[in-house]
C-alpha cells in the first residue's frame, strides 16, 4: 500500500495553480489492488509523482510510505528488491539500452530475481502485442511505438504487486493501445496487483478504481 | 546468473583499450612474482641457517673476548657492564662464563708402555655449555676421575703430527675415553693427585673443559690469588652470521672465531638482494593495484548512464559489484596462479642446483610462501570490492 501525506514536490511549490489538487499537499492512500488513474495537464508533475512513488526523487515535502515504512528509509538494496519483487514501472522515455536487442531488454527484467515466467512468456506476449518479429532486433532500430511495447512486455514479465505506468500508450495507436490495456489488465489480475496510471487524457480504458486529478 | 552477467557484459563494457589491460597485467604478475620470490628466498635462508641438516653444531656457540692489542695487553678482562650488555642483546640466547683455572696443573701416563706428561691449564662452563649427551658432567671429592673434554683437534693433532713424529699407535675417540691417567694440580695447599678421563670431544670451546665443581673446588684451595674476573665468554646465538651480532662485537673490541661469523658478509648480500626485490615488489604492486583500481574507475565512469538506467530499472548495487568482480577476479586469481608456479618452478631448480654443492633447501615452495600469495589475493579481492563499492553506491 502507498501512503501519501502532506507531499508536495519542491519545484511545485512556487507553482501558481488554478485548480486543487486531489494529491499534492493531501493524505492519500493507495490500496493494494486499486487502480488508480492520474490525470492532469502537463507541468502539473505526473512524472514526478511516478518517480517519487518509484523511489527515484526525494526533493519533496511530506511522507511517502510504501507498506508502512517511509520510502526514504529504504537502502539501495532495499530499493532495488522492491523494483525486483514489488513494483515495476513503464517509463515516459522508455529508459531502454540501444546496445541490446528487445529480448535482451526484457530478459533483463527477467531474470533479475528468481525468474517469474519462463522465457517463452516473452514471444508470447510479444506475439499478443505484434512485435514478435523485432524481438532479435536491436532496441535502437526500433520505432517508438514498437519501443515501447518492448517497455510494455518488460514490465509485466517480472513479479510486482504494483505497476505505475507513465503515459504508457504515447506512442501507439488505438488498436495497438487497446492490445496493451487488455494484457496489462490480464497480467494485473493474475497477480491481484493494482497500478497507478498516468495520462493526459480522460480515457476510460481500464476499469479504475477511482481517478484523482493532480 | 551466467545469463544475466552476460547481458550486463553487454551494457557495461571496457573502453581503456587491450594494451593498457596488458600492461597492467604484466605490471601486477611481475610485482606478484618479485613480492613472492623474495618471501621464498628469505625462508629458504631461514633454512639453511636453522635446519638440521644444513646446521654445523659449533656455529651455534662463539667463544668471546677482548681482542689483543697492544692497548688490551695485560687487560683482557671483561667486566660487569660489558657482560650485562652482552647478555642484553637479543640476537644472544645465553651467554656463559668461562671460568680459567687459577692453579698449576699437569696430566701424566699412569702406564709405563705409554709415557706421557705434560703441564696443562683448564677451563670450566656452565653445564648448559656442554654439548654431551648422557655423560655424568659432575665431580665431587668421592669422584673415582675427575671428567674431562678435549677440543676434537687435540686428537686430530695427536693422530696426524704427533703419534707419526714419535712413533707412537694413533688411537681412535673410543680407545682415548678408556685410558685413565693422572691429573695433579699444585698451589698455596701443595699439590693433589687425582684420575683423570677424557670423556668427550668437543668443537665449541677450544680448551680443555672440567667440570664447574672441581673448577671451584680447586680455585679455592689452590689457586695463587683469588682474582675472579673473567676474560671469555661462550654465547649461543641462533644466527652466528648475523651481521648485527659482527657489528657488535666490532664496536666492543670483541674478538670471536672469524671463521663461524665469515657468513655474515653472505647473509648481507642475501638481506640486500631480498630486500631489494622485496622493495621493488611492493612498490611495483602497488602501483598495479592503481592501475587496477584506475581500470575499474574508468570502467565504471564510462558507463555511468547504463549503470544509473540499470540501477532504475531494479539492478541491486550488490549484483552489479559481482559483475564487476568477476570481469576483474580471475585475473588476478590466474596471475596470482601463475607466479606461485613459476616460484615452484624456480625452487625446484635451485634445490637441484644447490643439492649439488651439498646444500640442501626443500623441493616445494614453503607454506608461507603460499599463504603470501593467499594474502595478496584476499588484498586484491578487498581494494577491488571497496572501489567497486564505492563508485556504485554513489
Amino acid at each position: 500500500m502507498f501512503e501519501l501525506n502532506q507531499v508536495m514536490p519542491f519545484p511545485l511549490k512556487e507553482k501558481k495553480r488554478e485548480k486543487g489538487s486531489e494529491i499534492w499537499n493531501k493524505h492519500v492512500q493507495f490500496k493494494s489492488g486499486e487502480r488508480i488513474k492520474i490525470t492532469a495537464p502537463s507541468g502539473t508533475g505526473k512524472t514526478t509523482l511516478i518517480h517519487q512513488l518509484y523511489g527515484l526523487r526525494n526533493d519533496y515535502d511530506g511522507v511517502i510510505q510504501f507498506n508502512g515504512k517511509d520510502i526514504k528509509q529504504f537502502n539501495a538494496d532495499q530499493v532495488a528488491i522492491q523494483r525486483q519483487l514489488s513494483i515495476s514501472i513503464i517509463f515516459q522515455d522508455l529508459q531502454l539500452f540501444e546496445q541490446l536487442t528487445a529480448r535482451e531488454n526484457i530478459e533483463l527484467k527477467r531474470i533479475l530475481q528468481t525468474p517469474f515466467y519462463e522465457s517463452s512468456k516473452i514471444e508470447e506476449m510479444a506475439q499478443l502485442l505484434g512485435i514478435r518479429g523485432i524481438l532479435d532486433q536491436s532496441a535502437s532500430t526500433c520505432s517508438y511505438g514498437e519501443q515501447q511495447r518492448i517497455c510494455i512486455i518488460r514490465a509485466l514479465i517480472q513479479p510486482f504487486d504494483w505497476l505505475l505506468m507513465d503515459e504508457p500508450f504515447s506512442h501507439l495507436d488505438l488498436e495497438n493501445q487497446h492490445l496493451a490495456i487488455q494484457l496489462i489488465n490480464e497480467e494485473c489480475n493474475k497477480r491481484n496487483a493494482g497500478f497507478v496510471l498516468t495520462d493526459l487524457n480522460d480515457d476510460q480504458s481500464f476499469i479504475y478504481s477511482r481517478t484523482l486529478y493532480l | 546468473m551466467n545469463q544475466l552477467n552476460t547481458i550486463l557484459g553487454k551494457i557495461i563494457r571496457d573502453s581503456s583499450g587491450k594494451t593498457k589491460l596488458i600492461t597492467a597485467i604484466i605490471g601486477l604478475f611481475v610485482a606478484i612474482l618479485l613480492l613472492l620470490i623474495s618471501v621464498q628466498l628469505q625462508v629458504n635462508y631461514n633454512q639453511l641457517l636453522n635446519s638440521k641438516s644444513n646446521r654445523d653444531s659449533i656455529a651455534n656457540f662463539l667463544v668471546i673476548n677482548k681482542e689483543m692489542t697492544d692497548a688490551t695487553l695485560g687487560n683482557t678482562q671483561l667486566g660487569d657492564s660489558i657482560i650485562k650488555r652482552i647478555k642484553a642483546q637479543p640476537f644472544i640466547d645465553a651467554v656463559g662464563l668461562l671460568t680459567p683455572s687459577r692453579y698449576k696443573a699437569s696430566i701424566e701416563s699412569n702406564s709405563e708402555r705409554f709415557p706421557f706428561y705434560t703441564d696443562i691449564s683448564f677451563e670450566s662452563v656452565p653445564a648448559d655449555f656442554i654439548d654431551l649427551n648422557g655423560t655424568n658432567w659432575t665431580w665431587n671429592e668421592q669422584s673415582p676421575y675427575v671428567p674431562i673434554i678435549i677440543p676434537s683437534m687435540f686428537l686430530d693433532f695427536y693422530n696426524f703430527q704427533f703419534s707419526l713424529s714419535q712413533n707412537l699407535p694413533q688411537l681412535t675417540p673410543a680407545v682415548v675415553k678408556m685410558i685413565l691417567f693422572k691429573v695433579t694440580i699444585y698451589g698455596k695447599n701443595g699439590s693433589r693427585s687425582f684420575n683423570g678421563k677424557i670423556v668427550g670431544f668437543s668443537d665449541r670451546i677450544s680448551s680443555m673443559i672440567i667440570p664447574n665443581e672441581f673448577m671451584n673446588w680447586g680455585n679455592n684451595l689452590y689457586a695463587s690469588d683469588s682474582n675472579q674476573s673473567v676474560s671469555r665468554l661462550v654465547i649461543r646465538t641462533k644466527d652466528p652470521g648475523n651481521p648485527i651480532l659482527t657489528q657488535f662485537l666490532h664496536e666492543n673490541q670483541l674478538t670471536t672465531d672469524s671463521d663461524k661469523t665469515r657468513f655474515s658478509k653472505y647473509r648481507k648480500v642475501v638481506d640486500a638482494v631480498v630486500r631489494i626485490a622485496g622493495f621493488t615488489g611492493i612498490v611495483l604492486f602497488l602501483f598495479a593495484l592503481l592501475v587496477f583500481t584506475l581500470f575499474i574507475q574508468i570502467t565504471i565512469a564510462n558507463s555511468k548512464i547504463e549503470i544509473k538506467r540499470l540501477i532504475r530499472l531494479g539492478t541491486s548495487p550488490k549484483q552489479l559489484s559481482r559483475f564487476l568482480m568477476r570481469k576483474f577476479f580471475p585475473i588476478y586469481c590466474w596471475l596470482i596462479f601463475g607466479a606461485l608456479l613459476l616460484v615452484m618452478i624456480l625452487q625446484f631448480l635451485l634445490k637441484t642446483s644447490l643439492t649439488k654443492q651439498s646444500i640442501f633447501i626443500d623441493f616445494f615452495i614453503s607454506p608461507i610462501t603460499a599463504f603470501a600469495a593467499l594474502f595478496l589475493l584476499v588484498l586484491i579481492w578487498w581494494v577491488n570490492h571497496r572501489t567497486i563499492k564505492k563508485h556504485i553506491y554513489q
